[in-house]
């Protein structure tokens, strides 16, 4: 087991490597459209030949991607073109608003999702069943631009009960993130409670199942102690995915609400060719992605003795 | 003799204002107008009322307002973009203008009426030539610092508007106080390459509260330059201070900087102190709420925020429907221009130009894009709101002449054209492409559309051969030909080089009475329309919404905050 996560952590390392040297390559490699950037279009040749000497860019390749990647691993993003400040100064709290749209949106999903995919794994065929697979499948095939402006059609222009924008300008609103959070859980509550909907079902026609209930054990108890145990695991690894998904994902719905969140950032920053910006924001996403996976796949192999042992 | 004139007061009147008088009298002259030059000519406001109405035999108090009592205190939250806000001279956003409007001030103040009025000058005067422009300045005016504003600030700011280095575009709206020199540096091909100084002795300080400018050719509009946005007056050390607003916020104005989070919000504070009347407000909170303008209106729809910068012409029936919110339009010479490179092939050759222009169904565009809310555009960018507008014949769309130009400059097949489109003034302007392409296609015109995000449209916006830039409104036709064609101005983004409209231009901004303006205007005008560098599909009303708490608010054509007489109910 310690080897298998020794291994796991390893490949993770080395795709953030990989990465990293890949988005360093994308956006630093022409040494001159940097200093453009950083310095705008109306700079001289001459302030730029200045700046990339201060900054070092006349170094060579290799050097200039080490030191770059040594300022990174101590968190030195460098600074932001378009907020004039540091990078982190801008990232940090950016990403934990997202972490709270993410946090809010699990709270909902996690417990729905996972009822709502027992209740209608149990018994596969039922009208339960039915009425729970096809809800959920028609609210995740509608995209979130398109709930975001019905939600918002009839929660803030018709009824008048919820703020339209989630900017949070004066402090923390819950108020405000009723509407992104409901965006997004519309949106993904339909995928996991599929997903466990099949884990369930693919249990419940196991042979210990049915002896369980030949051998007259409660319904409740069967479920319970029996079928839970063995369907939540593919619905863990879905989770798991879905945390990745809620941070670079988040887009559309922090656009539309003007949420201040890390999607809206890493938009921003593309947008505005903030390079800096974006090699963080790039970095953060995708360790985010594989850390995730890589928990998802400890945690897969710690709850499924069949692959920890093959 | 020259006669000299003088009002009751005693100081002098420019020559000028009694044939004003005459031809108001004559109805050659609308009463706007009238107030407009008058005003300028250094006749103060309030007796500039008083002519028009003795000679219109209008009373001269102005219709009763209705008898709402301002309150003090309250704050005002407007949602708007929050960008960086460094050096007023280099804004190129009137966003950041807004911001910044409230802690520094200008020279002049141009109304929501295209009035412009003293302001940190008390009051101008201009020579019979109009080459020479005196500003008083007022007295007992205190930066937030504790120093006394004065001369030496005014004449430190021109300074700095004027220095190349500075890289600000008032050096093109104050070309009358530049002159060009040869730097002794050589081109590729071994010209001479021109560079720009301010003229010797462009200004003077006559004493510490009087400022002169010497103009190398007349000007009419001063007073209107000193509104325009980059020229809002900074404090005379503000380069020894770093050259940093946002850092460092020494300002006149009534307000001052309580912080200034670029993508998240401003807030201005009133303070104490101030030098004019007192402000209603509180406080001003700028709300940043992003990009997408259906956030905007659903942001004032659910009241978190009082008002917004502007919305979009389709969304004017959900704003008109939305209770407790007042819609504000304002008719304006916001446009935006297909311009096209005149040094960068294909544009090289005018018959493609021309091919191009020949095109365009102006009225039908209007329509389309913008729901007929404006005026036609007719590729000069003057426009029918412009006191010195001079209606040339209406152009005709004619595929089969665009055919012949284009076979004539050696494209018999047609021609692949690409336009980088940036929506900067909202989605009107990507439909009007759309609609334009359709246009082209008969016509043996391939335009093909690159859509792109407003802020990476900023970059290249000077540099792409063929684009479509939106432009702010301004009060005068001269004032915006003046920033945007003239050969070498930094904002001469089709490369414009005519010296036959330079100095048709130089003219017609000599001219005082707007009726011989206006007559010379044709040729300005006809010029610019023939050699088709910048094609205009429309000129657009601007509207944009406030909660109906807002009181006192007028909105400006040009979106420019003035929010000294607001209040909140």
């Amino acid at each position: 087991m310690l080897i298998f996560v020794v291994r796991r952590f390893g490949t993770m390392v080395l795709t953030m490597v990989v990465v990293s040297l890949l988005l360093f390559l994308l956006l630093e490699i022409n040494v001159a459209s940097v200093a453009i950037k950083v310095l705008g279009p109306y700079s001289s040749e001459e302030q730029r030949q200045i700046w990339l000497e201060a900054n070092g860019y006349l170094e060579p390749f290799y050097i200039r991607y080490f030191t770059w990647l040594g300022n990174f691993v101590v968190g030195d993003f460098g600074e932001s073109i378009r907020f004039k400040v540091p990078v982190g100064e801008v990232l940090w709290p950016r990403l934990g608003n997202t972490g709270i749209l993410g946090l809010a949106t699990m709270i909902v999903v996690v417990p729905l999702a996972l009822c709502l995919g027992v209740l209608a794994g149990m018994k596969e065929g039922s009208g339960l069943d039915r009425t729970i697979s096809v809800g959920s499948i028609i609210t995740t095939s509608i995209p979130e631009f398109a709930s975001a402006v019905l939600l918002s059609a009839v929660f803030v222009f018709y009824l008048d009960l919820l703020p339209g924008t989630s900017s949070m300008a004066g402090g923390f609103s819950l108020n405000q993130l009723i509407l992104p959070v409901m965006v997004l859980v519309l949106y993904d509550f339909g995928y996991v409670t599929r997903m466990t909907r099949a884990s369930m079902s693919e249990v419940m026609m196991t042979h210990y199942i049915r002896t369980a209930v030949l051998k007259g054990l409660p319904y409740k108890t069967v479920i319970l102690r029996h079928a839970l145990r063995n369907a939540l695991i593919a619905p863990f690894t879905v989770i798991m995915l879905q945390i990745n998904w809620l941070l670079s994902g988040v887009i559309v719905v922090e656009f539309f609400y003007a949420y201040k969140g890390f999607g809206a950032l890493l938009l921003e920053a593309s947008l505005n060719q903030d390079i800096f910006l974006i090699e963080a924001c790039a970095m953060v996403a995708v360790f985010v992605a594989v850390a995730t996976q890589t928990i998802a796949d400890v945690g897969y192999t710690y709850l499924n003795p069949r692959i920890r042992f093959a | 003799m020259k006669k000299v004139l003088n009002d009751e007061t005693g100081k002098r009147v420019h020559p000028y204002v009694p044939e004003l008088c005459e031809q108001l009298r004559k109805g050659d002259l609308d009463r706007r107008e009238f107030l407009r030059t008058a005003t300028l000519l250094g006749v103060s406001t309030a007796a500039a009322y008083s002519m028009a109405g003795k000679i219109l035999g209008e009373p001269v108090t102005k219709r009763a307002v209705a008898a709402e009592t301002p309150k003090m205190g309250g704050t005002l939250r407007w949602g708007m973009q929050v960008q960086e806000m460094t050096d007023p001279s280099k804004f190129d956003w009137v966003e950041k203008s807004n911001v910044a409007r409230g802690i520094v001030e200008y020279l002049c103040r141009t109304g929501s009426d295209n009035i412009t009025r003293p302001y940190l000058a008390e009051g101008w005067e201009a020579s019979d030539d109009l080459k020479t422009w005196t500003f008083k300045l007022r007295q007992g005016v205190k930066w937030s610092n504790g120093d006394d504003f004065g001369a030496d600030d005014v004449v430190a700011n021109f300074k700095r508007w004027l220095d190349p280095k500075t890289g600000s575009s008032n050096i093109g709206l104050f070309a009358a106080m530049v002159e060009e020199v040869d730097t002794g540096k050589k081109d590729d091909k071994g010209n001479p390459v021109m560079g720009k100084r301010m003229t010797e002795g462009a200004f003077d300080k006559v004493n510490a509260h009087t400022v002169k400018l010497h103009l190398n050719s007349p000007v009419l509009s001063m007073p209107e330059n000193l509104y325009n946005y980059p020229t809002a007056i900074v404090h005379r050390n503000f380069d020894a201070d770093g050259a940093d607003l946002t850092k460092n916020p020494i300002g006149t104005g009534p307000f001052e900087l309580v912080e200034n989070k670029v993508g998240e919000r401003a807030v201005l504070r009133k303070k104490q102190g101030y030098w004019g009347d007192e402000v209603y407000l509180d406080e001003i909170q700028y709300i940043d709420l992003g990009e997408d303008r259906a956030a905007w209106l659903a942001a004032i729809a659910s009241k978190q925020v009082d008002g917004i910068y502007q919305f979009d012409v389709n969304q004017l029936d959900m704003a008109d429907r939305l209770p407790g919110t007042v819609v504000h339009t304002a008719v304006t010479a916001q446009t935006a221009i297909a311009r096209m490179q005149m040094d960068k092939e294909p544009f090289t050759d005018i018959r493609v130009r021309q091919a191009v222009q020949a095109c365009m169904d102006h009225q039908k565009l209007l329509d389309l894009a913008y729901r007929g809310k404006g005026a036609p555009g007719e590729d000069h960018h003057v426009a029918p709101i412009h006191p010195e507008y001079f209606k040339l014949p209406m152009q005709k769309q004619d595929h089969a002449k665009a055919k012949k130009l284009l076979a004539d400059a050696g494209h018999p097949n047609g021609i692949t054209l690409k336009i980088d489109v940036g929506s900067t003034s909202g989605k009107w302007e990507l439909d009007a492409m759309q609609a334009f392409k359709e246009q082209c296609a008969p016509g043996g015109i391939n335009l093909e559309l690159n859509v792109m995000p407003s802020s990476q449209y900023w970059e290249i916006w000077d540099k792409t051969p063929f684009g479509f830039t939106s432009w702010t409104h301004r009060p005068l036709g001269v004032m915006v030909l003046n920033l945007g064609y003239r050969s070498g101005v930094p904002w001469n983004e089709s490369h414009y080089n005519n010296p036959a409209f330079d100095k048709a231009l130089d003219e017609a901004s000599a001219i005082l009475d707007v009726n011989e303006r206006r007559k010379k205007m044709e040729q300005v005008e006809s010029i610019l329309q023939n050699d088709a560098v910048a094609l205009q599909p429309l000129w657009r009303a601007v509207f944009t919404a406030t909660n109906d708490k807002v009181k006192g608010y007028q909105m400006h054509p040009t979106l420019y905050h003035q929010f000294q007489k607001v209040w909140m109910a």
